[in-house]
């Protein structure tokens, strides 16, 4: 039992609301997504689940108790902004971050090597951060956070700066992690890991939750508006086809932004009489496109 | 409390192998050889010289006569008298380094009819006047004598030495058989004098590292680590702690560099000259400077923690420490008046006073003799000032250890402070 649960939380940073009234529940064995555009609240929120700031109103719940003292050594952080000290070898900080979470020398030694032979870096061990890549850093600084075998894994902006081959590592060891049990809160600006890693999200928008629920669900409420469509030969005029809004020309095809699921059934119709259809999909929305939709909506309310 | 034992093993560790503190270490503990043998490399430069000459420009054979019968009746001559022809031919000597400078007579004489004389050298202070001075006194008061006419029987009497040796009262009520001697007093001043610089510079320097290291934590980012895995005031006394450990560690060094300076290289010699008997120095001192080290090092280190914790870039750590920075200068100058007058009422005053009775009571005990009560009165009321520092520094630390940007104002800091619970 260690779930995560936040009830209409809020936070206040002299007159500016940095966080109003969010709720939302992350289970063990989930991983949690928490989407927004840059100060939508969402480091606020991490940190108030941490238990470095406390909220002004609401509560969190972790596993139904609230937050005290001994909770330290069950979070495991990976904070947005990197922080490891730079003239400290590898093993002497990650063994004292260890080891401030509660860990034993020994253990947390053993830990050490264990994951970085999972990360394929057993010779960082004793090199100083300094000397290592960013990307390095960064898997060190995943080592750090998850080291202590955390119960709450709170996850800001997991890969940026990592490179492809890294943040498919990185994404299989989340994934593991996940499969261990462990409730994972997780944020990032890349909507497509995202939709890879979280059955439930909820997005931010200036400190207010906009959206929130199973990413299907989320999904299913969003109209499907993009076509992709090739074919054998160039088409032309597809543009003109009613409830077209846009084309784009590919290397292999066409993308199309259509009103109406009625307007594929067109698309469709027109390129099977005038050309030889290769591929025809009628694509659901994606997390981008919702995110963007929803806070682009909202400030042309305004 | 295990946790502020790992803080503080980290912060020892880590700092203890840098390249710049075994740097600093080594190039201070030079400085220590060099000072502790500075007596005898003085010794060695002059050794080859000889005396001192100088040129004695034509004019009162008497004068010339009496001064150098003086400096030669010395059993070391310091002073070399030569007769020189005209000034030209002096300024020529002192030009090829023959003479250190010259006396030339003037037109004016005294009721005994020894000239005035001006002494012309390149020094902007000459040393040697006050030995000139003593050769024409001597020559002044051997033309007199001859003018009057005493006998050698006479002149003796005149001239029997009173002796005068100076002795500090202590506080009749501690103990009655007599003060301090003229060598436990000089003991006492160097020992004082060197003790509070040590203060001095262990508390600024120490001071400045843990601000240092503080703000280099927030600007590194690793501070949102180490505040959600261990409370700030942990985090901020094991820093504390760590760093203190550290400068005592540096402090041991340097004085067995010292001890083993003065053990190997004979100074005994140069102590005994000075009249000062090492086995004479007071233990209590020496407790109660480690006491004031600790207090004067805890009660500044809290103000420079909390300093720090307000600044996100270590370029910005000197503007916050400056105001504590020049406190200790004003305490450390403030000492250095005490060091002369240690029963001055401002002395007495201030050393009841945090901040400043580190230095002050420890000079008063070193240099003057206060009451028991007077010293545990002041080491209470320090203590009670470091609690109530560290209070407030912790309070300062656990808001501005996650404030970053500008400077917070005071109306902020107050405000975010109350955001917080310990």
């Amino acid at each position: 039992m260690q779930e995560l649960r936040l009830e209409r939380v809020t936070k206040q940073y002299g007159e500016k609301t940095a966080v109003n009234g969010i709720s939302f529940t992350a289970h063990p064995g989930e991983i949690f997504g928490l989407i927004g555009a840059n100060g939508a609240g969402k480091t606020t929120t991490m940190r108030m689940v941490l238990g470095l700031i406390y909220p002004d109103g609401g509560e969190i719940l972790y596993g139904g108790k609230t937050y005290s003292k001994e909770l330290k050594g069950r979070f495991g952080y990976l904070p947005e902004e990197r922080g490891l000290y730079p003239k400290v070898k590898v093993s002497d900080q990650i063994i004292y971050l260890a080891e401030l979470r509660g860990m034993k020398r020994s253990a947390a030694d053993r830990a050490l090597k264990d994951w970085l032979e999972r990360f394929g870096v057993s010779e960082y061990y004793s090199k100083k951060v300094e000397e290592l890549s960013k990307g390095n850093q960064q898997k060190i600084q995943f080592i750090a956070a998850v080291i202590h075998n955390p119960d709450y894994l709170i996850l800001d902006e997991a890969f940026s700066g990592l490179d492809p081959v890294n943040v498919e590592l990185l994404k299989s060891m989340i994934a593991s992690l996940r499969d261990e049990g462990k409730t994972i809160l997780f944020s990032s600006h890349r909507m497509e890991h995202v939709e890879e890693l979280c059955q439930n999200v909820c997005i931010l928008d200036r400190s207010n939750a906009v959206l929130q629920g199973s990413l299907r669900d989320i999904k299913a409420k969003f109209p499907k508006e993009r076509v992709t469509l090739a074919t054998e030969r160039p088409m032309e005029g597809l543009e003109r086809v009613p409830g077209v809004l846009s084309v784009t020309a590919h290397a292999n095809g066409y993308d199309l932004r259509i009103d109406s699921e009625a307007a594929a059934q067109r698309v469709l119709k027109a390129a099977m009489e005038t050309n030889t259809v290769t591929r025809f999909e009628l694509k659901e929305p994606s997390l981008n496109d919702i995110f963007i939709k929803t806070i682009g909506g909202n400030r042309s309310h305004e | 409390m295990n946790k502020l034992g790992t803080v503080i093993r980290f912060t020892y560790g880590s700092q203890i192998k840098r390249k710049s503190f075994l740097i600093s270490t080594l190039v201070f503990a030079l400085i220590i050889s060099l000072l502790a043998n500075l007596p005898s490399i003085i010794e060695m430069f002059n050794s080859d010289k000889g005396p001192d000459k100088v040129g004695y420009v034509a004019g009162d054979q008497a004068v010339l006569e009496h001064m150098q019968s003086y400096y030669t009746s010395k059993p070391e001559a310091e002073i070399e008298i030569v007769p020189v022809s005209s000034e030209e031919e002096a300024r020529r000597l002192v030009e090829e380094k023959e003479i250190k400078g010259y006396l030339l007579a003037s037109g004016e004489t005294n009721v005994n009819g020894v000239p005035s004389f001006q002494y012309k050298s390149q020094d902007t202070m000459p040393t040697i006047i006050g030995k000139l001075s003593d050769g024409l006194q001597f020559a002044n008061q051997t033309i007199a004598r001859q003018g009057i006419g005493l006998t050698d029987d006479q002149i003796s009497k005149l001239f029997a030495p009173v002796a005068l040796e100076p002795v500090q009262i202590n506080n009749a009520a501690t103990d009655g058989d007599g003060g301090k001697t003229e060598s436990e007093v000089m003991l006492a001043y160097i020992l004082v004098y060197v003790l509070l610089f040590m203060l001095y510079i262990g508390v600024i320097g120490y001071g400045n590292t843990v601000a240092t290291e503080i703000t280099a934590e927030k600007s590194s980012r690793v501070m949102e680590l180490l505040v959600s895995s261990v409370s700030p005031l942990t985090q901020m006394f094991g820093k504390i702690i760590g760093i203190c450990l550290l400068g005592l560690t540096q402090i041991a060094l340097f004085l067995a560099v010292g001890a083993a300076n003065i053990a190997l290289m004979g100074d005994a010699e140069f102590f005994s000259e000075l009249n000062l008997n090492l086995s004479e120095i007071d233990p209590m001192l020496i407790v109660y400077f480690l006491i004031f080290y600790l207090l004067g090092y805890f009660i500044y280190a809290t103000v420079f923690a909390a300093a720090g914790s307000l600044v996100s870039r270590t370029e910005e750590v000197a503007q916050v420490i400056m105001p504590v920075t020049l406190l200790i200068v004003v305490v450390f100058f403030i000492a250095f008046y005490g060091l002369q007058n240690p029963n001055a009422p401002i002395i007495v005053t201030l050393s009841y006073v945090p901040f400043f009775s580190p230095m002050l009571m420890f000079l008063r005990i070193g240099m003057s003799d206060p009451a028991v009560w007077e010293i545990w009165l002041s080491i209470l009321l320090s203590v009670a000032g470091t609690y109530a520092m560290g209070w407030l520094a912790a309070k300062i630390y656990r808001t501005g250890v996650l404030m970053y940007g500008k400077l917070p104002s005071f109306k902020e800091l107050r405000k975010a402070m109350k955001a917080y619970d310990m």
